[in-house]
């Protein structure tokens, strides 16, 4: 995925990025949406050419203070920081979930899709004491993953190890989609029924990752237990195909009024 | 697969109509086999409303089908294990000026005549069965025999029932030839084998006309894409489904019915709304012919939601959380094409279903078993001939 702010910008984050936090922005939806820029007391996101425009980001005066990640409906924004050194960065990444993720403790970090990418200390979690808020989660990882980094998810190994899962299961059930109460037993049963081999088939029949989010916060539980659970010859790994909105948006703003 | 595959009937297509004939000729006792490209629902049933819609039908054959498919529908539903959220609703078509009410009035006349309940009503007797109605709106038809489903549990729940009776699914499976010797097909090459059959079904919606290159017959089916918008889910807002005008207009081209806007013409844009069992509206809907593309567009999500503001103001408070785009199996008619093609014995055609599938699937399920097994339907299918079109 190319962030639409383009990878000059990218690597102007990039080069910057040792002077401490700067924010990569990776939004290419043509949508109606611009709080990232009203939160920016900098006035560092600019969306030059009115609000479907993809938002653009001045790295010289971004101060990495990190507002326009928690504000971005689509968790679009994330926060690169190289300060630190000897080839390691920090990724800081908006989160919802409010399980299992400690500071100081090992998360692995993911891509877009919830792919494993690396494992990594959380060095900081904010606005954890504030429900209905974003957390914003930053996380330690090797220096060649930090333009990748999506999302961190506990370590938990429930999603790759069947045994452990049992165990777990056992104890423990959740809600994995919140937005259309899915709990994650019941996905396993969809998932071991098998009647059907593709992601987007199972997000069809289980309705997970339908609901309001949109799976921002499930897709990558839907896909690494997909792929724990499907047998690997009948399996079709398509990605879900995003489409408009990335985030809710008022129907009288699609529709080009004033909201 | 090394062995070798063989079924009495093979269906090509896990739409909603191939779930739909599986689930008869099962019922009959034939042995059945469903190939799949991808996944059940992978195609337009999987991507569309679940409107069941008498009041859309084009008067005369089309209608009186769709008649005949609504009244097998309570007796399918009761027989299926999961809920495909059938909910006779009622639905109302909303007229937005005075002369389009006149041709909704003339129009019921004529559907009455043909056997179907409809109901013209002023701008009060609307405003009671649809209070938060645009005030712009002049009046409306009212069917009480429309109705509501979840095509993708409807679809689901027939190919599951089909299953426990015998058939066999098989997905990720593409047809890539038929072979067809003496005048009679005999197997069916697919990208998992081959499948020896003497009979088979083409359900494959948008991919029809590929399936007929195969046996060199031109099915006239080409995908005609539709989008809509996804609402996020609220308490219970809306109690019908509810159509505009102009939807019919350019659903079943009557020209006193399109819209008079260029952009709306040439998306073929028409108001449809329906809330979901789980509490999301879908808003639609446009008629495009844009080949294979599913995308779904910025014009064509701009044109939808303003169009359906002028109907349901209040909508426009609503989040909208999705979008999708399906490909209707649009015939030149918008007819479907049923039945079997000469010369090539075994092979029998149901698709081209157009906007309409979901609706016409009980029926059209049913006539493909009458057709396979006892090479008779119970009512005239003429109509629906692929000869119609020479
Ligand atoms: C936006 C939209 C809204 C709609 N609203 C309504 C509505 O409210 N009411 C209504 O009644 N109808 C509606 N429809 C129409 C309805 O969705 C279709 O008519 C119906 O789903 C067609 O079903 P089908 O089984 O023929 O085709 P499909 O559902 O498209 O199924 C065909 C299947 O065949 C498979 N296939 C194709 N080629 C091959 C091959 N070579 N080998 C193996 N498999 C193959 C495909 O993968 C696909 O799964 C709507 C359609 C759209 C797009
Ligand atoms: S991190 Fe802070 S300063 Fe930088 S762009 Fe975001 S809001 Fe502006
Ligand atoms: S999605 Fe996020 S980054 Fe994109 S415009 Fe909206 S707030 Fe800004």
């Amino acid at each position: 995925m190319q962030g639409k702010t383009g990878s000059e910008s990218w690597q102007e984050v990039w080069d910057k990025s040792v002077n401490g936090p700067r924010a990569l922005i990776d939004c290419w939806q043509e949508i109606p949406c611009d709080p990232c820029q009203e939160a920016c007391a900098q006035g560092s996101i600019v969306l030059s050419s009115g609000i479907c425009a993809p938002p653009a980001l001045h790295a010289e005066t971004c101060n990495g203070c990190g507002k326009c990640v928690a504000i971005c409906p689509g968790m679009a924004i994330f926060l690169v920081d190289r300060s630190i050194g000897s080839g390691l960065a920090r990724v800081t990444v908006p989160y919802e979930m409010r399980d299992e993720i400690r500071l100081g403790g090992e998360a692995w970090a993911v891509d877009g899709e919830g792919n494993y990418l690396a494992e990594g200390r959380i060095t900081r979690v904010s606005g954890a004491g504030r429900p209905g808020r974003t957390m914003l989660l930053t996380i330690e990882v090797p220096e060649e993953w930090a333009l990748k980094v999506r999302g961190v998810r506990g370590r938990r190994k429930l999603l790759e190890e069947p045994e452990e899962v049992e165990a777990i299961e056992a104890v423990e059930d959740f809600a994995f989609c919140r937005c259309e109460e899915i709990d994650y037993s019941r996905l396993r049963e969809i998932i071991t029924q098998g009647e059907f081999r593709s992601l987007p088939a199972l997000r069809r029949f289980s309705r997970a990752g339908l609901g309001y989010c949109q799976g921002r916060f499930c897709q990558s539980i839907l896909r690494s237990q997909f792929l724990a659970d499907c047998p690997e010859e009948d399996r079709e790994v398509e990605s879900f195909r995003v489409r408009a909105p990335v985030r809710p948006v008022k129907l009288s703003r699609l529709g080009g009024e004033d909201g | 697969m090394d062995d070798v595959l063989s079924s009495e009937v093979v269906i090509i297509g896990g739409g909603v109509i191939g779930a739909a004939a599986a689930y008869f000729l099962c019922k009959e006792g034939a042995e059945v086999m469903i190939v799949e490209a991808e996944d059940l629902t992978a195609g337009a049933s999987g991507a569309c409303d679940g409107f069941l819609s008498l009041q859309t039908k084009q008067i005369g054959s089309h209608l009186d089908l769709t008649l005949e498919s609504m009244a097998l529908l309570p007796g399918i539903i009761e027989d299926l294990d999961i809920d495909p959220e059938y909910n006779p609703c009622g639905g109302l078509m909303l007229a937005t000026n005075q002369d389009q009410l006149k041709e909704l009035k003339a129009r019921a006349k004529k559907v009455k005549a043909a056997g179907l309940e409809i109901e013209i009503l002023g701008t009060q007797e609307l405003k009671e069965m649809l209070p938060e109605v645009s005030k712009e709106i002049k009046g409306a038809a009212y069917c009480p025999s429309d109705a509501q489903i979840n095509p993708i549990a409807f679809t689901l729940g027939m190919a599951q029932k089909a299953q426990g009776m015998g058939a066999k699914i098989i997905k990720g499976c593409k047809v890539e030839n038929i072979v067809v010797t003496n005048n009679r097909v005999r197997e069916v090459h697919t990208t998992a084998g081959s499948i020896h059959s003497r009979r088979v079904i083409c359900a494959a919606g948008t991919g029809s006309n590929e399936i007929g290159k195969m046996i060199i017959v031109d099915i006239p089916v080409m995908p005609q894409k539709g989008q809509i918008l996804v609402t996020e889910a609220r308490e219970r807002m809306l109690d019908r489904i509810v159509s505009g005008a102009e939807y019919l207009g350019t659903k079943a081209n009557l020209d006193e019915l399109l819209p008079k806007d260029e952009d709306a013409i040439r998306l073929g844009l028409g108001f449809t709304a329906e809330q979901t069992v789980s509490g999301n509206i879908l808003i639609g809907s446009t008629r495009e012919f844009a080949g294979f593309d599913k995308e779904t567009t910025p014009e064509a999500m701009n044109a939808i939601a303003k169009n359906a503001i002028n109907y349901l103001p209040w909508i426009k408070n609503l989040d909208v959380i999705r979008s999708f785009a399906g490909l209707r199996p649009y015939s030149p008619d918008g007819l479907p094409i049923m039945g079997p093609v000469k010369g090539v014995k075994g092979f029998y055609m149901a698709t081209g279903h157009s906007g309409d599938g979901i609706c016409l699937a009980a029926i059209t399920g049913k006539l493909m078993s009458e057709l396979v097994l006892d090479g008779e339907t119970s009512i005239d299918i003429s109509p629906f001939s692929l000869y119609r079109f020479k």
